[in-house]
């Protein structure tokens, strides 16, 4: 299975995103990590903030993802710029002809998707490629509700 | 598509849709009836004189705008030329006055609101609030709600939105002009509104109608072609918004008379109107359904934008640290600004409950008249400082015309204003220059352009403006290690022992070379040829720049022309804010010493900050002596001693030279003073007999001597050599003198 994990696209949305998808990933050996993150574009309207903006905060997104997995894998980082968050991460794994698009389900009421848009059920439904949705650790181990943990069979 | 193209994705049509839509909204939807009351048909100049200022400003504000495309537009360009405390007057300015703008957009929202649905009027205490207000505030929680969350906007729909708007627009003024009457019209200049002399205040009035255009400038990061399409869209959106003003004025006043118009007769001017214009074809219901629903669109758009470049300026204000960064964080799940959202959402509803229409569009209009005079001067700052990375797409025609007209009609239309109007946006100007002082001085390290240029020409430049930019630089908070540099060879060396210092402070080296140009050979010439009168300064330089940036500190750089040497020294650590200089002493720094003593005297006995002076023989901090006797000027020599050892984890050896029989005293007293100043690891060493000899011998087993100067004064009797250092000169290593400044707060620095 270690094909799989050879080169991952690794979509990361805000620092406790990247941490969870980081952790999450530990267990498991991995070649390549890009960490890829999105600025949503208006596509024709001012956005929501400025792009310098989001630019250093992606910066700081990509810090997590490098202080947790830069020593023992390689990890790569690239702003994606798109309209559709789910298209833009796709075109990232295409461009760095990645084996697969691993994310972690992000927590947060059915509001907030509701608002902001599924991103996971955009890239479930849409992708070309594997993905795995590797379980939230942490959310696994604060509660015992069995939460959906698919996609974790490797090993 | 590239993601660079991505990244870009406003066009032309886009810009020209921001300009626009921000803009039309107040003038004809909010204001006609006070407009029309304040200079009767005459107001339609008004619009017109409101127009032709700020295309000088809007002229400027593009070539500002293609040669610094960064997030924040006017703010940004004021505080990059004319340095952080106008940047704090125009930031705030800003960003204050797009609050009131949007308090303004938000009842004339609330206005048409209350004209269509029925809203209660409400008493809380001693606070009435109108339906008018009820209906602004829930509008205004909605503007500020969808910004914060970030709902999905769309660039189509921004552009169908602003074709909406002129669609009506046209048609509302095509029929209308079908029923005005030229009579109606007249007099021109009513008597009973002061005639001519009312149209500028009037124009102050209306001036609020065109706050949008530089909104353009504050996404101008996003535009793609930004050379072309900028100016296109600033200069263009000025000039649409000012011709439908002026006809949409004429036919509202051709159709029904000035004085029915005016607050005291009806609430909705422009409702009147299309009555009777779309009255004429019988669809008189359906006519001011439209405009209803044109203003309603109209001021939320205006709204949305005010809020929406509100957000950036924070941003660009924080990213200079003019504000807490953490007023600008990004929310993990809307991916928006949202608290620097939240803050400015709650001043808008703030003003909504406290003003009233007409006064918030002025103290909005007068903050940004202020914001745009500092444009136009900011412009003019960038041209004469011929900085290198300057490089605009497109350039004003005419300059320097254009911006200095555009500077003196900005601020001179404030003076159409009234007092209390005026006053409010004082408190705002007077609060931005208390922010800077009191918060933002310590954080700020940027410095404008126009200070740099000043400080660099310190010796052209009449003394109170050189004071002034001295005072009032950004110092960072940060410590500050100036180093003067005239001899390459011992660059390396003061670089090092800067360096070293600054590290272990989290501060910031400023290497400086002073260039001693000859007194008969004007200083202006002179920096013309500055690269064949000194070859060395850029290479100097960029070798002092790379020597401090190996040890991960910050380095600034300057080159300083001066007629004086060694004098400069004194002026410029003064200026450039300098808690510690180092500097190199020997035969050949920094010319010949002082020619008049006295002048001298004057200017070593104050001395501006802590001096290092290195006798140089080699850098080598390896072991460390220091001979003490006590006193303040011992106290900054442990203090660099302590730092050393930090960097280095150098041998530190304490001397003392104590009386014959004397040597316990010594001893003790030796092991108090290491004790106090942290240098309890040091070797204790007691000698007794001469002083001079006795350092000198110690010496003979160390790499570097630090001497604290035992009575203030060194530097006087160093340079005027009226006392041999022996010590210095004697031994064979380095040796580094110590001087303590007199300390001088702020406030002396700016009386003095």
């Amino acid at each position: 299975m270690s094909d799989l994990f050879d080169r991952v696209v690794l979509p990361v949305a805000d620092p406790d995103d990247a941490a969870a998808t980081c952790e999450a990933l530990a267990n498991y050996e991995v070649g390549t990590v890009v960490a890829v993150h999105v600025i949503e574009k208006a596509g024709g309207a001012p956005d929501k903030a400025s792009v310098e903006q989001r630019e250093e905060y992606a910066e700081k997104v990509f810090d997590v993802v490098r202080n947790s997995l830069a020593d023992r894998v390689t990890v790569e980082t690239e702003i994606v710029f798109g309209t559709d968050v789910a298209d833009a991460i796709f075109r990232a794994a295409d461009e760095h002809e990645a084996t697969a698009i691993v994310i972690t389900p992000r927590r947060g009421s059915r509001w907030v998707k509701l608002l902001t848009g599924d991103v996971a059920h955009s890239l479930v439904s849409e992708t070309d490629r594997p993905l795995v949705v590797l379980p939230d650790v942490e959310s696994f181990e604060e509660s015992d509700e069995s939460e959906v943990a698919g996609g974790s069979g490797s090993e | 598509m590239s993601d660079e193209d991505l990244a870009k994705d406003l066009g032309l049509v886009s810009a020209l849709a921001i300009g626009v839509g921000t803009m039309i909204g107040a003038g004809i939807f909010v204001l006609p009836g006070q407009a029309a009351a304040a200079a009767g048909p005459a107001v339609a100049l008004s619009f017109v004189v409101g127009g032709v200022i700020s295309l000088f400003t809007a002229l400027s504000a593009s070539e500002l705008g293609t040669a610094m495309p960064k997030a924040g537009g006017s703010y940004y360009y004021v505080n990059h030329a004319l340095g952080p405390l106008f940047g704090s007057i125009a930031g705030w300015g800003n960003w204050m006055g797009l609050a009131f703008a949007s308090a303004f957009y938000t009842l004339g929202f609330g206005d048409y609101l209350a004209s269509t649905v029925p809203l209660p009027a409400l008493a809380l205490g001693p606070v009435g609030l109108s339906s008018l207000q009820i209906g602004a505030l829930l509008a205004g929680s909605a503007f500020i709600a969808v910004n914060y969350i970030g709902a999905k906007e769309t660039g189509g729909i921004q552009i169908a939105i602003v074709a909406i708007l002129v669609a009506i627009l046209t048609v509302f003024s095509a029929l209308g002009a079908l029923q005005a009457d030229l009579s109606t019209l007249r007099p021109f200049f009513p008597d009973d509104t002061g005639g001519v002399a009312a149209v500028l205040p009037a124009t102050g009035l209306v001036f609020v109608s065109f706050l949008g255009f530089a909104k353009i400038t504050t996404v101008a990061e996003e535009l793609k072609n930004p050379g072309r399409n900028l100016p296109i869209a600033v200069v263009g959106s000025v000039v649409i918004v000012t011709t439908m003003y002026a006809i949409i004025m004429v036919v509202l006043m051709g159709v029904i008379n000035w004085r029915q118009l005016g607050p005291d007769f009806t609430d909705t001017p422009v409702l009147d109107v299309a009555d009777i214009a779309f009255g004429s074809v019988g669809l008189a219901g359906a006519g001011i359904g439209l405009l209803t629903f044109a203003g309603l669109l109209a001021t939320a758009s205006s709204a949305n934008a005010s809020i929406l470049a509100s957000s950036r300026i924070n941003f660009a204000m924080g990213r200079d640290k003019l504000v807490s960064p953490k007023l600008n964080a990004i929310h993990p799940s809307f991916a928006t600004p949202y608290r620097s959202i939240a803050v400015t959402g709650g001043l808008i509803l703030l003003f909504i409950v406290i003003g009233d229409v007409k006064t918030l569009a002025k103290a909005g209009s007068v903050l940004h008249l202020i914001v745009y005079g500092l444009l136009n001067i900011a412009l003019i700052v960038m041209r004469q400082a011929d900085v290198p990375e300057y490089q605009p797409d497109f350039t004003v025609p005419l300059y320097p015309i254009v911006p200095i007209v555009g500077a003196v009609t900005s601020f001179g239309l404030i003076a159409f204003m009234k007092p209390i109007e005026i006053a409010v946006s004082l408190v705002f100007v007077v609060g931005g220059m208390l922010w800077y002082f009191l918060y933002a001085r310590k954080e700020v390290e940027k410095q404008g352009i126009l200070s740099e240029y000043i400080l660099d020409r310190s010796e052209e430049m009449p003394e109170p403006a050189v004071s002034a930019a001295g005072a009032v630089a950004p110092d960072g908070g940060k410590y500050r290690v100036f180093v003067p540099l005239a001899n390459p060879e011992h660059e390396k060396d003061l670089i090092t022992l800067a360096s070293a210092v600054a590290k272990q402070r989290g501060g910031t080296v400023v290497a400086a070379h002073i260039v001693q140009v000859p007194d008969q050979t004007a200083l202006e010439t002179a920096r013309d040829r500055v690269d064949e009168f000194d070859a060395e300064s850029a290479d100097l330089l960029a070798r002092a720049e790379r020597d401090a940036e190996t040890f991960g500190v910050d380095v600034e750089t300057h080159t300083i022309l001066s007629h004086r040497g060694f004098e400069e020294i004194f002026d410029a650590a003064r200026t450039h804010d300098a808690d510690l200089t180092v500097m190199g002493w020997g035969p050949d720094s920094h010319g010949s010493p002082g020619r008049v003593e006295s002048a001298m005297d004057e200017v070593t006995s104050e001395v501006p900050c802590d001096f290092l002076v290195l006798r140089n023989r080699g850098f080598d901090p390896r072991h460390i002596l220091v001979p003490t006797a006590g006193g303040p000027e011992s106290d900054l020599s442990a203090e660099v001693v302590s730092l050393l050892q930090q960097e280095y984890d150098s041998e530190v050896t304490l001397l003392y030279v104590a009386d014959e029989g004397e040597e316990a005293t010594g001893t003790d007293f030796l092991e108090r003073w290491a004790d106090e100043h942290d240098l309890g690891d040091a070797d204790l060493r007691v000698e007794t007999g001469d002083v001079e000899t006795a350092i000198e011998t110690a010496a003979r087993d160390c790499s570097l001597v630090v001497l604290g100067a035992t009575e203030r004064g060194l530097l006087q009797r160093l340079v005027s050599g009226s006392v041999v250092m022996d010590v210095a000169e004697d031994v064979d290593c380095s040796v580094i003198l110590a001087e303590k400044s007199q300390t001088r707060s702020l406030l002396e620095r700016l009386l003095g």
